[in-house]
């Protein structure tokens, strides 16, 4: 039935709001990708832009003030949402897990750090004896380069690229089919952020793991990543391969988030830092949301939501695609 | 620790010596006594000596033991009379404490796990009553209740005479022994626990409670037959409602506690990663966000044992219940000094205990303080 | 001055330098009058605040309802609240009446006068307290925290201390050792309380203000231990002691109420004491028969001690922002 070339996860028109009291805040907008098994997808864009939200609605880790209002989240054609929440619960960490924003925060204070993977191996019945799971942390510690006897240790006496490659062995306990890493190495300086990058991408590729990066970082996402999507105001406004998008962006949102970054490749120019702020959600502007902020901006952007340009796997949301050989489909 | 407790034997010291009059005036008042027998009382009392001397007594017959001879029940010592009230003001108050902290943080947490409801706003609301209640009338209106209008348990006091007419035996030896099996009940439990805990998953849990309870079946069966089980069920009967009026007013403070700290717990990351990792509902719920919200309510714990030291000696007044409370509030009557020291002195101790049994606990469940 | 002034001419050199401490003092009473605004929109825009505030200025204009009830329409001989009787009265403890509206007590006194005339005594224990524990608080605190070493050590000792005290035990001792009235209770109360727990929480506030860089500046500028830890920590200290104040208000009365009500009291009238006359005649178990003995006192007491602690948990949410930004 599952075809290995059917892509892993499929996302359409996804889209969730907020209840809040200014509103309805609409944190995410009508978001479609594909997701290949063994592939790695980045999202980026500004803090506040979606990412998030995106990776908690994959987990349907959402708060109650949280309403899917469209879309669906097929993972190998079996649509996740429509699931009750105990088949929920079985699905998530097995097929998918997460390294979380505050990896700081996220082991529990007061269980010795393998006990807490042990705890989600037991859970899925990963390992059928206590100590074959214990077994498996230590093989998984080692994996991130861990010493295996830090197991029996609490987290306070960890430090921070620890206890970060901790929380991804956690994630790799249970063999998910896809990671989502939600800007894991931010708290973290720039070295141990670079070394556990790597080891991240390793890991990834060893284990053909399929793997979500959320960061709004350009250039991590260029390093680890095989697809990338560019979020803006709770909209994919671009999507391609990475190298594609990097070289040639057609959206002039991702061109203007590229030159505030230093070059990947390394060239100088100057950084040019993108003026104004990201719109507030429970009242968007109408048309293209990045009209107020966009040099290319016309009539037709503060009217209408632009249609869909692509070439190839290389598509984007603009009227004014800054690469001509997107074209408008159908 | 030693020092507070020094501290508290030389505030009492002072407190009395820096009232008017003396111990002997009592006595050396009385004007039929001739002058000479007045001075052999003084010397008899100490009190031909400076003060420092008679602190200096003071201090080392409160360290051995020896608390003096009580006026109101002269000739027994103070020793003695607390010896007999002490445990049973014990019993009042460990057993209301440990049901209220029980109850406030189980109902804490599922009010804040569930939020919104009616079974929220009915537990907020009547927990917050209870919590500002004025404990004497709080106690009056179960007395009425139950004990008047519905007659389930008796009015007050330790023992129904009735009941204890021809015993041969004291209710102090009865009280004792039943002190004794609760002893050994808790511990008995506490090892069915620890051993099935260490054997793990061999021994499925489910067989804690009936071995258990056994337990519990096999000692209300020895009471039966040793003849003295009647008397022991009149004791426990005249326990129910001071211990159920002193849980009632303690476990509200508790409970809100723990729900506002609940609730800011649940929004800790690792609660979010325990429902990430797919952990059943009821294990995220009682394993993280219990587990690390129980730890502020521990700390406060040492106020709510204070608060509940203070309302057994409420409770005990209003109930006639002859404990530490109730000889305090009466030795303060006719102004019994010497078991006044001695009462206030145990209470002292009592809520010293209390304060370390709260850091030990503290230390025990929160690793960040147990390696530093 | 002799450097030309760049910008035109600055008032404050016209001024002499007593107006301009004057203007200095004005624009920090602004400062404070706006938080003082803003924070008590954020406390009456809370429920549990508005109801406490309601119950606080019921029951203040009760205890001033009293010398003016007694000087107009109650004839002292029938109303007195401790010497008074009412002679028309077949039976006491009479149910409510026109003439009584919440009866009278077993020895012919009117409740209601009783009532109106311990709600003053309630309000001046409970303020008076109150106030002993925050200059107490604000300056053991203050001291602690800026001597640090030793003094905080031993201040943080006492606290210890006063904390491990049970206070109503302490106060029944007390009680057979002195004769405690209004004013001394007032002062133990607030002793215990500013020097134990008050304390501490003031203290670990004024912890945080003493590394802001203004007592920085203040110490380079020359300021005096005793200029800055009043001019400067003790300031900041004010809001947290206020919150803490309203505790203390619910501690002292109720400590008031359980001593009156185990007789151990030098008062004339008191919550406390209505309770304990109608227990010590044994008609509190008589239950809803003699009601209005019972019921007035005790709900008073209730209720004016969850006022201010109420009113206490809603000044909560005005000076801790921590707790403010929670409501979502």
């Amino acid at each position: 039935m599952t075809d290995r070339r059917d892509p892993l996860l499929k996302v359409e028109g996804l889209s969730l709001s907020y209840q809040t009291r200014q509103g309805e805040l609409q944190a995410i907008r009508d978001v479609s990708f594909e997701l290949a098994r063994g592939s790695a997808l980045g999202l980026v864009g500004e803090s506040g832009c979606g990412k998030t939200s995106v990776a908690n609605c994959l987990m349907r880790l959402l708060p109650d003030s949280a309403r899917l209002s469209a879309g669906r989240v097929l993972l190998d054609g079996q649509d996740i949402l429509l699931l009750t929440e105990e088949e929920m619960r079985l699905l998530r960490w097995r097929r998918i897990s997460m390294v979380f924003q505050a990896a700081m925060n996220v082991l529990d204070p007061v269980y010795r750090v393998g006990q807490q993977i042990v705890e989600a191996i037991e859970t899925h019945g990963v390992e059928s004896t206590e100590p074959a799971a214990r077994e498996r942390v230590a093989r998984l510690f080692r994996l991130v380069g861990l010493d295996p006897k830090l197991t029996e240790h609490y987290p306070h006496e960890f430090s921070g690229g620890m206890r970060q490659r901790a929380v991804i062995a956690m994630a790799l306990s249970c063999d998910p089919d896809l990671m989502i890493a939600d800007e894991p190495t931010t708290a973290l300086d720039v070295i141990v952020q670079d070394r556990i990058l790597r080891e991240l991408k390793d890991i990834q590729q060893q284990l053909a793991m399929s793997l979500i990066y959320i960061s709004h970082d350009i250039a991590v996402v260029a390093e680890v990543t095989d697809v990338v999507g560019v979020m803006y105001a709770g909209r994919l406004v671009e999507m391609g391969d990475t190298a594609d998008v990097f070289r040639a962006p057609a959206h002039p949102y991702t061109a203007a988030l590229m030159s505030s970054f230093p070059s990947i490749s390394g060239e100088r120019r100057p950084l040019i830092s993108l003026p104004g702020e990201p719109p507030n959600l429970s009242d968007p502007p109408q048309g293209c949301p990045f009209h107020p902020r966009c040099a290319y901006a016309t009539d037709v952007c503060r009217v209408e939501y632009p249609p869909e340009v692509r070439a190839g796997s290389h598509r984007a949301a603009c009227w004014h695609p800054l690469d001509a050989t997107l074209v408008p489909q159908g | 620790m030693v020092l507070t407790l020094f501290l508290i034997i030389t505030l009492t010291f002072f407190l009395v010596e820096a009232q008017p009059g003396d111990y002997a005036s009592f006595y050396v008042l009385n004007p039929d006594l001739p002058p000479e027998v007045k001075d052999q009382i003084r010397a008899a009392f100490g009190l031909d000596r400076p003060v420092w001397q008679q602190y200096l007594i003071h201090l080392k017959n409160t360290v051995t033991g020896n608390l003096g001879v009580s006026f109101g029940n002269y000739p027994r010592p103070v020793i003695d009379v607390l010896a007999e009230r002490v445990p049973r003001t014990l019993v009042l108050f460990l057993t209301a404490t440990a049901v209220s902290f029980y109850i406030g943080f189980f109902l804490g947490k599922a009010i804040a796990w569930r939020r919104g409801g009616l079974f929220e706003y009915a537990t907020t609301i009547s927990g917050a009553v209870l919590f500002t209640a004025f404990t004497p009338a709080f106690a009056l209106m179960m007395i009425w209740v139950f004990a008047f209008k519905l007659g389930w348990f008796p009015v007050g006091k330790f023992l129904d005479p009735l009941v204890w007419r021809g015993a041969d035996v004291s209710a102090n030896y009865v009280f004792g022994n039943m002190l004794l099996s609760a002893g050994a009940f808790i511990v008995f439990a506490l090892l069915v626990m620890l051993l099935l805990k260490r054997f793990g998953r061999a021994v499925p849990s489910v067989v804690a409670l009936p071995i258990v309870l056994g337990g519990a079946a096999v000692i209300v069966a020895a009471w039966a037959i040793s003849g003295i089980g009647g008397l022991a069920l009149d004791i426990v009967k005249h326990m129910v409602l001071p211990v159920a009026t002193l849980t009632l007013i303690s476990f509200a403070g508790t409970m809100l506690l723990t729900r506002n700290s609940m609730l800011e717990t649940i929004r800790e990351d690792y609660v979010m990663a325990a429902r990430a990792k797919g952990l059943p509902d009821k294990q995220v719920r009682d394993r993280h966000a219990a587990r690390n919200a129980m730890l502020p309510v521990v700390t406060s714990l040492v106020y709510s044992l204070i608060f509940a030291i203070d309302g057994s000696v409420i409770i005990e007044s209003v109930f006639s219940w002859p404990g530490t409370g109730l000889t305090l509030l009466q030795a303060v009557r006719s102004e019994d000094l010497p078991l006044v020291m001695g009462a206030i002195l145990f209470i002292g101790v009592l809520s010293l205990l209390a304060h370390v049994v709260v850091d030990v606990l503290y230390v025990y469940l929160d690793p960040r303080i147990r390696y530093q | 001055m002799t450097t030309p002034e760049p910008f035109g001419p600055t008032p404050e050199i016209a001024v002499d330098a007593g107006s301009r401490r004057l203007r200095f003092v004005l624009a920090r009473l602004r400062l404070v009058w706006r938080s003082f605004r803003s924070g008590g929109g954020t406390f009456l825009e809370s429920q549990m605040g508005r109801l406490s505030l309601f119950i606080i200025i019921v029951y203040a204009l009760m205890a001033v309802a009293h010398p003016i009830l007694m000087a107009s329409v109650w004839d002292p001989a029938t109303y007195d609240p401790v010497t008074g009787y009412s002679f028309d009265q077949v039976e006491q403890p009479a149910p409510p009446s026109w003439k009584h509206p919440l009866g009278t007590d077993p020895l012919g006194r009117d409740v209601l006068s009783q009532l109106l005339y311990s709600t003053r005594s309630e309000f001046v224990l409970g303020i008076t307290a109150a106030l002993v524990t925050v200059t107490i608080a604000t300056f053991v605190g203050a001291v602690a925290a800026y001597y640090g070493r030793v003094v905080d050590a031993f201040f943080m000792r006492l606290a210890d201390l006063m904390i491990a005290l049970p206070a109503i035990s302490l106060l029944i001792v007390l009680s057979a050792l002195f004769p405690l009235n209004l004013f001394y209770l007032a002062l133990i109360i607030g002793v215990l309380s500013g020097f134990g727990g008050t304390a501490i929480i003031l203290k670990s506030q004024a912890l945080s203000i003493k590394v802001k860089p203004f007592i920085e500046a203040a110490r380079v500028a020359g300021g005096g231990h005793f200029h800055i830890i009043f001019v400067h920590i003790i300031p900041h200290l004010l809001p947290l002691a206020l919150l803490y104040m309203m505790f203390t208000v619910t501690s002292a009365i109720f400590a008031e109420a359980v001593l009156s009500f185990l007789g151990l009291l030098d008062l004339r009238m008191s919550w406390g004491i209505m309770i304990h006359t109608a227990n010590t005649g044994g008609y509190l178990l008589g239950g809803t028969r003699y009601w209005w003995l019972i019921v007035p006192a005790g709900a008073s007491i209730t209720l004016l001690c969850s006022a201010f602690y109420l009113a206490g948990r809603a000044l909560d949410e005005v000076v801790n922002p921590r707790l403010r930004q929670r409501n979502d």
